[in-house]
């Protein structure tokens, strides 16, 4: 899981707006001392603009001043040395702001639940991991304690790997996947920690493989979509009603429509609420720009064109069709790149096995439909192409903000250098763009396919400019 | 059957006189069925068959021969060269040495003057993260004395004198070594160790590069840094490249594309997991490109390619390129080349050390083609002068990330006249310190190529950092070392043994228990020990 490689730091670490300071000193120098980095600490690299919003659940005083005073490290959090050790092995050096404020409301005792919203990449399956560590009896290695809930298989597999990654210390740590065709049938459940897909866990604690009555801590990762779809809502719901009346119950995405939020805080109750603002959703150390292909037919040999133009390390390729993707896999392939073309046509373990290809750097080309935009994390993506403009509703009328978001946030992983470009060639693409970037405020940049030195020098000004401002405001002083 | 029987047939013909009537006569022929006839034909076969072999035998000989001949020839050219080599490394060395002893006495005078030097270059420091230029400072800056060098643990302590010769065969132009030399290796280390002298600074929080650069120096070179040089000269080789495109058409139409392949090919290659001939699509593309520039049919202008290299070279024998030029556009693509494996270093390898691997096969496997050598060596120089400006701790740079000057030093980058943030810094630092394990660590033992960038430059690099005085310690030089570490111990140990293993305790133990503050970068190196000790054995605490 070099994969999360220090994905904790980032947001803090994210230059503000605010001026530099007077560029590198002068007069210090003569005196042959040096000058500490303005405030000695950190004013050089300035903190996020953003700001995340915590509604507390009940005034107590205690929630109050852990909320304040924050953490600056993972040691403040008082964490078993096996667990520090695992952050370390990751390369894990601080907390980012999310798991800053988060990670003491949720270890708090006695446990509360939590609705936490922040960006992708910015350290959620971190901080919720923490907490499923810290609450587990590791003398009890075959008793279920933790349960994490994920939409796909694909999503629960990578949470197992990184609980066991972060947890790699840990002694008597089990991690077991309940996703279709992974708990043996004549065992059941065996393992302190178990992360599946609802339908599955539904189906083993029915069957009564699986014993509930020990969990202390559940998890829902990218709560918004598993709350919201009709099945999955329905089988949530369900297993909640099998579990402990008093458990701890985590909820986790990087957007929460309002009436998702509405039923999220009745099913976890009484919760504590960390939250962005609308307009901060956007990951802006993403570049984000589009490509004015002159049309549909020219769009592979442009999306060919587009590995010259910066260093990529990998990239995934959002398609609309299979067709598509095929294609786009057969004319990459020629070209030299090694490709993953995964959609919905691949069953279960081959998914597994062309996924895995791509995490571990076997291919580093993903194409994909829609099924995997969501909280896949490879860290070391660098590009997202919207090879079709994500839509959504009937007859695909409208563009899909959320899915688009989503999308780009594959990239970008905890604070990196990412870029986006979204291909458009008619009118209907163009207004469906358009509104995305309307929606969320984006600018987004005009690539032309007719020059290419010109569109390599353009590309490479928009990533210097996002890499020096993560958090770029117009007004900003730059240069 | 199929192959072999028409010519057969065809010999009995000819032998036989006129194919055409001889096809009639064999078809109408009463005697066609007959036992003679047969017999006839099965003995021209034979005949025919002897003779074939007979030829083949011959030609197999002959070649047997010429190929004893190619051999001998070989050998003997080889040895001849090896010989040159030798010779001129110990004349190098002799002469070093004499200027060494010389220079000893150069700086005692000079101690008061040079400090403002250091400033000077500092101040004018705008390129961002470029530390100032260097000078030789003497080692007794404030005339306090040296700190006692940290040794590496069983390995014998050797004088110094024989580290600048060692130094200077780090450059590939008088490395005459295919293989490591861990015990010579070690000789340099301990030598720089003991060169690594260093003033505190009054506040403790600022170090001396400058002293530990003068101490990576060959003391024949005077120059100040001479990769920042070569650094500098690439920047100019760009601008002089756009300039070329504007007067000559044919050259601008290709050499946007020939960047984009490159780029796109560097790019391209994936980790192989042991599997043989993963990358050989790019790897070709990419000496394709280089070759097509070494054509020159793009009439780029020639150039001396001596800006580009460490040390003057002149022609050696029986090399490729021995001329005092190049198309320039081929030291254009190398430098896109360099550059490709460099940013792919930092963007990829920085969030998965693992990716670098590829790449540093790929640089070792380009650069020492024997096409692309110039008078005889590899222009890899061109490579290290990157890394010098973006990863100065391995090359014995120091310094606090806490003041601005530090962090110059220590290639803390700058965008957009800001410091970027630190988690990007540290990622950086972990991809190109994986990136240059990635390329010192191969092994050449079974390649005819001379390995460009050998494991003592490894080794080199290690000990600059592990060598950094307590209270000098920095986050950065934690992060690199973890990084070159990690997944590469395997390897080290295989070409270094049990000084490996010595060197390995002194990195991951005692460097971060000396380090004065136990920051999360200083404990990782501990727990890349632990992890080492559980995944593989190795136990070094």
């Amino acid at each position: 899981m070099a994969d999360l490689a220090s994905r904790i730091t980032k947001p803090s670490d994210a230059p503000v707006d605010a001026v530099p300071p007077a560029p590198t000193a002068t007069a210090g120098e003569g005196n042959g001392t040096e000058e500490p980095v303005d405030d000695g600490v950190n004013k050089g690299l300035v903190e996020t603009t953003y700001d995340v919003e915590v509604k507390l659940s009940g005034l107590q005083a205690d929630d109050e001043s852990l909320l304040y005073s924050g953490v600056a490290s993972f040691e403040e959090l008082g964490l078993p040395k096996s667990i520090n050790d695992g952050l370390l092995a990751m390369n894990f050096k601080k907390p980012s702001k999310i798991q800053e404020k988060a990670l003491p409301l949720m270890l708090s005792d006695p446990p509360r639940n939590m609705i936490a919203q922040s960006q992708s990449g910015t350290g959620k399956t971190a901080a919720f991991v923490l907490t499923v560590l810290s609450r587990v009896d590791l003398t009890k290695p075959t008793q279920p304690q933790a349960l994490l809930l994920a939409p796909s298989r694909e999503l629960a597999r990578q949470i197992q790997s990184v609980i066991q990654t972060i947890g790699q210390f840990c002694e008597n740590l089990n991690v077991e996947a309940a996703i279709p065709g992974s708990i043996s049938r004549e065992t059941g459940v065996r393992a302190n920690v178990v992360v599946g897909t609802p339908g599955t866990v539904m189906d083993l604690i029915r069957r009564r493989q699986f014993d509930v009555s020990q969990l202390k801590i559940m998890v829902i990762d990218e709560a918004d979509n598993m709350l919201d779809q009709q099945g999955m809502g329905d089988q949530c719901v369900r297993v909640k009603g099998m579990l402990p009346k008093e458990i701890q119950t985590l909820l986790f995405s990087a957007t929460f429509p309002e009436k998702v939020m509405i039923f999220a805080r009745k099913y976890a109750t009484n919760a504590h609420e960390i939250k962005l603002r609308h307009t901060d959703l956007t990951v802006k150390g993403i570049s984000q720009m589009y490509m004015d292909c002159p049309d549909e037919s020219k769009k592979y040999d442009i999306l060919c064109k587009l590995y010259g133009l910066m260093t990529i390390g990998s990239s995934v390729i959002f398609v609309r069709t299979r067709e598509s993707a095929s294609e786009i896999q057969r004319r990459m392939e020629a070209d030299g790149h090694k490709v993953s073309a995964l959609h919905g046509a691949h069953e279960g373990q081959n998914r597994d096995a062309l996924l895995d290809d791509f995490r571990s750097g076997r291919s580093k080309v993903l194409i994909t439909t829609n099924v995997l935009a969501r909280g896949i994390d490879v860290s070391s993506v660098s590009m997202v192409i919207n090879y079709d403009i994500p839509m959504k509703g009937f007859g695909d009328k409208e563009p899909d903000m959320e899915t688009y978001l989503h999308r780009i946030g594959r990239t970008g992983r905890f604070g990196r250098v990412g870029v986006s470009i979204s291909f458009v060639y008619d009118r209907k693409s163009y207004d469906a763009l358009s509104k995305i970037a309307d929606h969320y405020g984006l600018d987004l940049v005009q690539l032309a396919p007719d020059d290419w030195d010109a569109t390599e020098t353009k590309v490479q000004e928009v990533i210097k400019s996002s890499r020096a401002r993560p958090d770029y405001v117009p007004n900003a002083s730059d240069k | 059957m199929a192959g072999s029987s028409p010519p057969r047939r065809q010999s009995y013909y000819l032998a036989a006189g006129s194919p055409q009537r001889n096809v009639l006569e064999e078809i109408l022929g009463d005697d066609r069925n007959s036992e003679a006839r047969h017999r006839y034909l099965l003995e021209t076969a034979k005949r025919e068959h002897d003779r074939v072999r007979e030829e083949a035998e011959r030609v197999y000989r002959e070649q047997l021969q010429r190929e004893e001949r190619q051999r001998l020839l070989d050998a003997r050219r080889k040895e001849e060269e090896r010989i040159k080599l030798e010779e001129a490394l110990a004349a190098d060395r002799a002469r070093l040495n004499e200027l060494k002893a010389k220079k000893i006495a150069i700086p005692a005078p000079l101690p008061d003057p040079e400090p403002p030097v250091i400033v000077a270059p500092a101040v004018n420091g705008n390129v961002p993260a470029v530390p100032p230029p260097t000078n030789n400072v003497p080692a007794q800056t404030n005339g306090t004395t040296s700190q006692k060098p940290t040794t590496i643990p069983a390995v014998p302590k050797l004088p110094s004198a024989p580290v600048p010769a060692q130094i200077q065969t780090q450059t590939p132009a008088t490395a005459p070594h295919k293989a490591p030399e861990p015990s010579k290796t070690v000789n340099s280390v301990l030598g720089i160790n003991g060169l690594l002298n260093n003033t505190p600074q009054p506040n403790g929080a600022a170090s001396n590069p400058e002293t530990s650069r003068s101490a990576a120096q060959p003391p024949t070179q005077t120059r100040p840094d001479k990769y920042a040089e070569i650094h500098k000269n690439l920047k100019m080789l760009r601008k002089f490249m756009a300039d070329q495109a504007k007067s000559n058409p044919t050259l601008k139409g290709r050499m946007g594309d020939m960047r984009r392949e490159i780029r796109k090919s560097v790019g391209q290659l994936t980790v192989t997991l042991g599997v043989a001939g993963v990358n050989k699509t790019q790897q070709q593309n990419i000496l394709r490109l280089l070759r097509e520039a070494l054509s020159n049919q793009v009439q780029s202008e020639l150039m001396d390619p001596s800006s580009f290299v460490l040390e003057p070279r002149n022609p050696v024998e029986g090399a490729a390129h021995n001329d005092a030029t190049l198309p320039s556009i081929f030291l254009y693509l190398i430098n896109i080349f360099a550059k490709a494996a460099i940013a792919q270093f930092i963007n990829e390898a920085g969030a998965r050390p693992e990716t670098a691997d590829p790449v540093g096969v790929c640089v070792a496997a380009t650069l020492s083609d024997p096409d692309f050598l110039w008078r005889g060596s590899s222009l890899i120089d061109i490579m290290l002068a990157k890394f010098r400006i973006v990863c100065p701790v391995l090359f014995g740079y120091r310094g606090s990330e806490k003041t601005e000057q530090g962090r110059q030093r220590l290639g803390w980058w700058k965008d957009g006249g800001q410091w970027v943030p630190e988690q990007q810094h540290m990622d950086r630092m972990t991809g190109l310190g994986a990136g240059f394990a990635s390329i010192s660590l191969r092994n050449f033992a079974m390649s005819k190529k001379t390995n460009p960038f050998p494991p003592r430059v490894y080794w080199t690099a290690m000990a600059r950092i592990v060598n950094t005085p307590s209270a000098e310690i920095s986050d950065t030089q934690c992060v690199v070392l973890k990084a070159m570490v990690e997944n590469y111990e395997q390897k080290f140990i295989e070409f270094y043994g049990t000084a490996a293993i010595a060197a390995l305790r002194t990195a991951l133990v005692d460097f971060p228990s000396r380090a004065p503050q136990k920051s999360a970068a200083v404990n990782s190196l501990e727990v890349l020990a632990q992890m080492l000790k559980r995944d593989t054995g190795l136990v070094l605490g």
